[in-house]
């Protein structure tokens, strides 16, 4: 307020006499609810304002008078400059306005009255302010106007005639335009209802504290018939609350705290707080109602997820998480999308809510899955990916917190002891426990504030949602393994693996990421249900149900994954998943199953693999080469940079690249191959010879050529770099058609013409051999066709000639009539004449 | 009947719409065939056209939706010369006028045929008698009348000739036959047949100029007869013919010896001349006199084969035409529209017609190279394109020789032609590139249509007949990647026909270039196809040969299983002679016949059990043979020349038991493919 600023006063508003003032029905109705405000209109001195303000805008006057005006008026400007910013009916006076002004004849103006004396001039949303800034509020003005006007006259018809309804029946085209008029009207409220959430709105964010009340109205225009503005009234009413609502939890004063004596500020504070809080729970019930209609869904989603989002830590998130969790397999892609992210961001971002409200979440999601049974988007299980758990928390804390917490009982344990001991204390200590029992309850009630919550109970909470998490996937995993299990009637196959397991694949790579979180106790059961899982193809061919080889393939994966990630604690037999693998290879279709995870599968189970068995790699090492015979470029590159990689590894397995006659010195105890052997152990792959590289070195594509090539020189260059560091995926990826670039360098340059034939040199073409079979052709025929295609031309010919005769003699025919006519009026002219 | 011109065409679809329909219906009964054939040109000229258009109208958008596959090359080898006007076709003569009888009536009592034109020619004239004698009968009664009407006169006229010409542009300018013959009549010159033989005898034993001259413009009156559109400038003289003999002797003439006669007077021999010797004769005196005579002659032929529809009098022109395309080498602007003509022609003629313009074209290309060269192969492979987006039964040989002649003219210069297949092909690339990463609808459509498929075929057939002659490996690199990308793009069922052609165009490859493409899981993938319960009645009659997509009904039917059996037994037969001598024949058999088995497991169809038990077994026993042979040897895989010899002899005998089988197999499949394409033709 000191500031000194030197502004112009604003114009006086035009002098508009009093019967030209227009009072809206919205604004007589807007100060009859805001009556309180509106009391000191009835008590503004009418006199002493238009005096002063008519003297303030003379200016004749001596210099001392106008040098207070002066004074005066800049304060009045910085007042008015105030009351534009905050667009209020009701200004709160600060304690420096409220100081009088005396002026020269020695009457005192309080600043209050001069001050709310000039909304009144304009009261509630007046036309003043409405002829300034909208047009469309200017229309309105004239169309209620009109309306009045149209009004008035009728009133003065029906005081004249006292026959209403007959009236409207002599005029049915006064009825239409009455209806044409709502129609119109309707439009109008639409727009002024529109102007005026705005503008609510607007006061809101500019002064929450003072304008609080407003939310209510909001939302009373939510409950609005029209579709497009109840959308607005919730969108906008979600705007504010995203600015208004504070960082902390609201918690409502309990009787007792009210009944204390407070001053003013914590009074109005928790009036705020109890009119926002109120607001904001009827707001949601709003929004709880309206997410069951269609109409809204969209809109209300659209609010519940961002709420969620911004203010997780705020009272009624419960509420806000459920409906999120309802609808993350909601059919519609927008929703469902919405809903992830949100849900993914929860969990991104636990600083926002310390933590709970991804428990919360997690627990609600795992009883939804329950109740589906598993039939779900996989993305409502995909989010569970975006969580992250920190293993410190878990592993290095918790045994000093074990620690504390037995100190602590030790410690209870002695001061009750203590406490038995020394009955006869003195009030010194008692005061002292008082004094530090108070310390204490403080420290809790802090804690309890603060966004820290221990890290007993995070510990606790992330233990909780673990548990909800793999309560999921085991649900999956369990639920699928009941699905593929043999089932008695003979139904064919074709139905039901579409409607298959959703929620496997997304569950095999939540599995894979926090495998390592789990307790080992249930990792053979985990390892089991794989292996299950990824025999479950090979006898399908009688059971209903069976997973896709990429299905299987990822359960391979995940097998060797978690194996990993417990760093081979585990002792599990992983000799099936390789058999799987060994006959998966032959079932992948490229089109059908995903290269990606056949090549990922390659690279976790061949190339990383620890385990140094001949027979196997051998196995391996031969059927990847047959594969690579009868697939495309990409699937074969990635075939053969693992044979490679094999190759490398196993230096014995090089014996495939000769042609040793009974596999040398190393043959197992199959003394042939066995390529149809589906137990790679079992193949005797290592009597057999890598034929298959010579027919790829004729493969199309170069980079699959030269590769074979190598490997087939392999034996002569033993220790090569070449193309080690290449992974199967990577190599997938290179070599897919997606990928392809179709880039052609036209190497015309270097390309040396080896040969520019002859045209008369080509042999036989397929032309002269349809001419022979055509024989040549006879002059007379052509003459004689060439006579009929004469005759027909002059046929045509003669035809356009008569026919533009014949219209000729037609239109001078048509002539005579008006001939004829032409000569009758002549003689009428003349007998006119004469 | 001879068809009509094109001019005759327009004036009879706007005045003789019962001669038409009689016309029709007299052709649908003895030429049914034919009449189909025109109205499809018809057709595809305009769709033809309209491709054009959008090529030329975008050329650098590199949208999906606006590559055209025919936007090839950038080649705008628009019509340069097609504004040289005809005038300049007519030559002065100061000898042999004839003066000419107006005999028009000699005309209706000439014909003893009696067409459908002739009876309403006949009909409209008794209108015309009578509308005339009621008119004179006015005009005697009232004199006034006489004078109103010469008033009157232009209104008369005017009206007349507008509404005759009024849609057709060419004529705009010009007066109505009637009223150019009054004015001209003291310029008119009747054509007999006695003149003509003294000017032919006077030409051809003589060699007259002037006869040689008058006699052209005899035959350019003929050619352009018919069509009097073209207004004769003051001071030419209108020559009239006299009959139909006259007509045909003329122009028989004219075609058979014009070229000896223009050898004649320049003094070429009549084979193997350059067009080197022409332009070298640019500068001499005997050069300056033939060419307006020349020029008139070519203008005329030209003229002519754009107006005559029959094939014969078409084939006669072009194959006497072709005698002295060496002569066009003074008149480029002639030569682009002869090229135009016969490419029209070649695109859309009968077989016959078709494969003469060709010459034509191949000859222009042969004998002017270079940059003739150029546009005779984008001019030909835009009309293939326009021609081939629609494949009914009767084009499926039309097309293939449309494509082996494009193919034979692209042989003619590999240099260049392989560059024009480069872009080509980039274009296709360019379109399937954005269909598999972005599954563009529009570009996924545009990828399985006929247009698409041809285009590929006749690279594929480029390719693998070259391969040899040139270094074509970039070429065949990208066509392999194409092709592969058409098969991966369209995976179901109902694109079986396509998958079919991938699989043959990349054993055709396999076959020609002597590279291996594995083809095996593809074949194989047809006999996988699921389409659920397969109905057991046999599916309607459906012509697999001309369809990229199969109808939805179809696939439940019994042809659909029938056919994916056979084409899979066929493909993968295909697939394995090829490589049956080959040393890792066994391992390249591994995987499909894991599948077969599986197949035949899992059918209950006793045909098709059979059917992929003889295949089975037949390459079983390939296999034991190879590995029998194999076990033999002492070499190692990295011995690549002894691998190449391996069982090279055995395969030059070529009585291995898998040969044949797999010749009875591609036997059986073309009988069958010519039993369906009978049955729907």
């Amino acid at each position: 307020m000191g500031k000194q600023r030197i502004i112009l006063p604003p114009d006086l508003p035009p002098e508009v006499s009093e019967e030209e003032i227009q009072v809206s029905d919205e604004d007589l109705q807007f100060v009859n609810d805001n009556l309180d405000y509106a009391g000191f209109v009835s008590r503004l001195d009418t006199h002493s304002i238009t005096k002063h303000v008519t003297r303030v805008a003379d200016l004749k006057e001596d210099a001392l008078e106008a040098l207070y005006e002066k004074r005066l008026k800049k304060k009045k400007a910085l007042q008015k400059d105030e009351e534009e910013e905050e667009e209020q009916p009701g200004i709160r006076v600060g304690h420096v306005d409220t100081l009088p002004v005396k002026t020269l004849d020695g009457q005192l103006y309080y600043r209050t009255l001069l001050n709310t004396s000039k909304p009144s001039e304009g009261e509630g949303e007046g036309e003043e302010r409405t002829n300034e800034t909208d047009k469309g509020l200017v229309k309105l003005t004239k169309a209620e106007r009109r309306a009045k006007l149209k009004k008035s006259k009728k009133e003065a018809k029906k005081q004249t005639k006292e026959l209403p309804q007959d009236e409207v029946k002599d005029n049915p085209q006064r009825a239409v335009l009455a209806e044409l008029k709502e129609d119109v009207t309707a439009e109008e409220s639409f727009e002024t209802k529109k102007c005026k959430l705005a503008e609510l709105g607007i006061a809101l964010l500019a002064d929450p504290e003072s304008n609080i009340k407003l939310l209510k109205e909001m939302l009373q225009m939510c409950n609005d018939g029209n579709h497009a503005i109840v959308k607005l009234g919730l969108l906008s009413l979600l705007s504010v609350f995203k600015d208004i609502i504070p960082g902390y939890r609201i918690r409502l004063p309990t009787e007792k705290e009210l009944e204390m004596k407070v001053s003013k500020d914590v009074k109005k504070m928790r009036y705020y707080e109890s009119t926002l809080l109120s607001a904001y729970k009827a707001y949601l019930q709003k929004l709880m109602v309206l997410e069951k209609v269609s109409l809204y869904q969209h809109a209300v989603v659209r609010c519940i997820c961002t709420l969620l989002d911004v203010v997780p830590h705020f009272n009624y998130r419960e509420s806000l998480v459920e409906v999120v969790v309802r609808n993350i397999s909601s059919s519609d892609e927008v929703i469902r999308k919405l809903c992830c992210d949100t849900i993914k961001s929860l969990f991104t971002n636990e600083g926002k809510h310390g933590g709970e409200v991804t428990g919360a979440a997690v627990r609600l999601i795992a009883n939804y899955v329950k109740a589906h049974n598993c039939q779900m988007h996989p993305d409502s299980i995909q989010v569970l990916m975006s969580l992250s758990f920190d293993e410190d928390l878990g592993r290095s804390e918790a045994p000093d917190k074990d620690k504390k917490v037995r100190n602590k009982k030790y410690k209870k344990g002695n001061r009750s002891e203590e406490s038995s001991h020394l009955q006869p204390t003195d009030r010194k200590k008692s005061r002292q426990e008082m004094m530090s029992k108070m310390r204490d309850e403080v420290a809790a009630d802090y804690k309890a504030a603060s966004f820290a919550p221990d890290i007993m109970e995070r510990r606790r909470m992330q233990s909780e949602t673990l548990s909800a998490v793999f309560e999921i996937y085991f649900r999956v995993l369990k639920h699928t393994m009941q699905s593929i299990v043999p089932r008695p009637s003979g139904d064919t196959g074709t139905t039901h693996v579409t409607e298959a397991h959703p929620l496997l694949g997304p569950c095999l790579d939540g599995l894979a990421k926090f495998s390592h979180l789990m307790d080992l106790d249930y990792m053979g059961d985990l390892m089991d249900y794989l292996k299950k899982l990824a025999c479950s193809g090979g006898k399908t061919d009688s059971s209903g149900k069976c997973l896709t080889v990429s299905e299987r393939l990822r359960c391979c994966i995940i097998a060797f994954k978690v194996m990993r990630n417990n760093l081979d604690a585990l002792n599990v037999d992983l000799q099936d998943f390789f058999v799987q693998l060994y006959n998966l290879i032959l079932e992948y279709r490229p089109g059908r199953d995903q290269g990606e995870v056949l090549a990922e599968a390659l690279k976790m189970m061949l190339c990383n693999d620890r385990q140094h068995d001949m027979q196997k790699a051998a196995a391996f090492i031969k059927r990847l080469a047959t594969f690579s015979l009868c697939f495309e470029s990409a699937e074969s590159m990635a075939a053969l940079v693992t044979l490679k990689h094999l190759l490398l590894k196993n230096v014995k397995c090089r014996v495939l690249l000769e042609n040793d006659p009974g596999g040398g010195s190393v043959s197992g105890s199959v003394a042939k191959y066995q390529p149809y052997a589906s137990d790679p152990n079992q193949s005797g792959a290592l009597a057999s010879v890598l034929w298959e590289l010579n027919l790829l070195t004729k493969h199309y594509h170069p980079t699959i050529s030269t590769l074979a090539s190598g490997i087939s020189n392999m034996s002569a260059a033993p220790t090569q770099a070449y193309l080690s560091t290449l992974t199967p995926q990577q190599a997938f990826r290179d070599l897919s058609l997606e990928r392809e670039s179709f880039s052609l360098k036209s190497n015309a340059a270097k390309s040396s013409n080896k040969r520019k034939r002859a045209s008369e040199g080509v042999t036989a073409s397929s032309v002269d051999r349809v001419l022979e079979k055509a024989g040549s052709l006879d002059e007379d025929e052509v003459k004689k066709k060439l006579s009929e295609h004469y005759t027909l031309l002059r046929g045509v010919k003669e035809n356009e000639r008569l026919r533009s005769e014949l219209d000729h003699t037609r239109r001078a025919l048509s002539l005579y009539d008006e001939y004829k006519k032409q000569k009758k009026q002549k003689r009428r002219r003349k007998s006119h004449v004469s | 009947m001879a068809k009509l011109g094109k001019k005759a065409r327009k004036f009879a679809k706007k005045n003789l719409q019962s001669v038409l329909r009689h016309k029709r219906k007299t052709n649908s009964m003895f030429k049914k065939k034919a009449s189909k054939r025109k109205q499809q040109d018809a057709v595809e000229d305009h769709e033809g056209d309209k491709l054009d258009l959008s090529s030329e109208r975008k050329p650098e958008v590199q949208d999906i939706g606006d590559i055209s596959l025919d936007a090839l090359l950038g080649g705008d080898c628009s019509d340069l010369g097609e504004d040289d006007s005809d005038s300049d076709g007519y030559l002065e003569v100061s000898t042999n006028a004839f003066e000419a009888d107006m005999d028009d009536k000699t005309y209706l009592g000439e014909d003893g045929d009696v067409t459908a034109l002739s009876v309403q020619n006949k009909d409209i004239d008794s209108e015309l008698v009578e509308k005339k004698k009621k008119l004179d009968k006015l005009k005697e009664k009232d004199p006034g009348f006489c004078k109103f009407l010469e008033n009157n006169d232009e209104r008369v006229h005017q009206l007349s000739d507008e509404e005759m010409f009024s849609d057709d542009e060419e004529a705009s300018g010009n007066d109505t036959q009637t009223v150019g013959e009054s004015l001209n009549s003291s310029k008119l010159k009747l054509i007999t047949a006695s003149t003509i033989n003294v000017l032919c005898q006077e030409a051809t034993e003589l060699q007259n100029v002037s006869a040689l001259t008058s006699l052209l413009n005899c035959y350019r009156a003929a050619c352009h007869y018919g069509s009097e559109s073209s207004g004769f400038p003051d001071g030419t003289a209108v020559y009239k013919i006299q009959n139909k003999e006259v007509y045909s002797t003329i122009l028989a003439f004219m075609l058979c010896e014009a070229d000896k006669m223009f050898r004649n007077l320049l003094g070429i021999s009549c084979s193997n001349c350059k067009k080197e010797t022409i332009l070298d004769m640019k500068n001499t005196s005997k050069w300056k006199t033939t060419k307006p005579l020349m020029k008139s002659y070519l203008r005329s032929t030209l003229f002519l084969l754009n107006q005559v529809t029959d094939s014969k009098i078409l084939v006669f022109s072009l194959t006497q035409l072709r005698a002295s395309i060496i002569c066009f080498a003074g008149f480029p602007s002639l030569l682009h529209r002869l090229i135009k003509i016969s490419i029209h022609l070649w695109a859309t003629g009968d077989e016959t017609l078709s494969s003469h313009a060709f010459l034509v074209v191949r000859d222009v290309a042969f004998l002017y190279g270079n940059d003739w060269f150029d546009i005779c192969l984008i001019r030909t492979y835009k009309a293939f394109i326009g021609h081939c987006k629609f494949l009914e039964p009767g084009m499926f040989n039309h097309i293939k020789f449309l494509r082996n002649s494009i193919v034979e003219l692209c042989s003619m210069d590999l240099q260049k032609s392989s560059s024009k297949a480069l872009v080509s092909l980039q274009q296709l690339a360019k379109i399937l590139q954005s269909a598999l990463q972005t599954k563009n609808k529009e570009a996924v459509k545009k990828i399985c249509s006929w247009q698409f498929a041809n285009c590929i075929d006749l690279w594929v057939e480029f390719v693998s007949s070259n391969i040899h002659d040139y270094d074509l490996q970039p070429l065949l690199y990208t066509i392999i990647q194409i092709v592969n990308g058409v098969a991966h793009l369209f995976l179901g069922p109902r694109y079986l026909p396509l998958r079919i052609k991938c699989i043959q165009w990349l054993n055709h490859l396999s076959c020609c270039c002597g590279i291996f493409i594995p083809v095996g899981s593809f074949a194989t993938d047809i006999l996988e196809y699921k389409v659920g319960k397969v109905g057991g009645k046999p599916g309607k009659d459906f012509n697999f040969s001309t369809s990229v997509r199969l109808p939805k009904h179809w696939l439940k039917s019994q042809n659909f299983q029938e056919q994916c059996v056979s084409s899979a037994i066929e493909l993968l037969c295909t697939h394995f002679d090829h490589w049956s001598y080959h040393i890792s024949f066994p391992e390249l058999a591994t995987v499909p016949l894991i599948r077969l088995r599986k197949f035949y497991e899992t059918t209950t169809n006793e045909v098709f059990r059979r059917l992929v038990k003889r295949l089975i077994d037949q390459v079983e026993l390939n296999v034991d043979f190879v590995r029998k042979k194999r076990d033999e040897v002492a070499f190692s895989p990295k011995d690549q020349q002894s691998v190449e010899s391996f069982l090279q002899c055995e395969k030059s005998s070529g009585n291995a038991s898998f040969k044949q089988y797999y010749e009875s197999i591609i036997q059986k499949s073309v009988s069958q493919n010519l039993f369906t394409s009978e049955k729907f033709r």
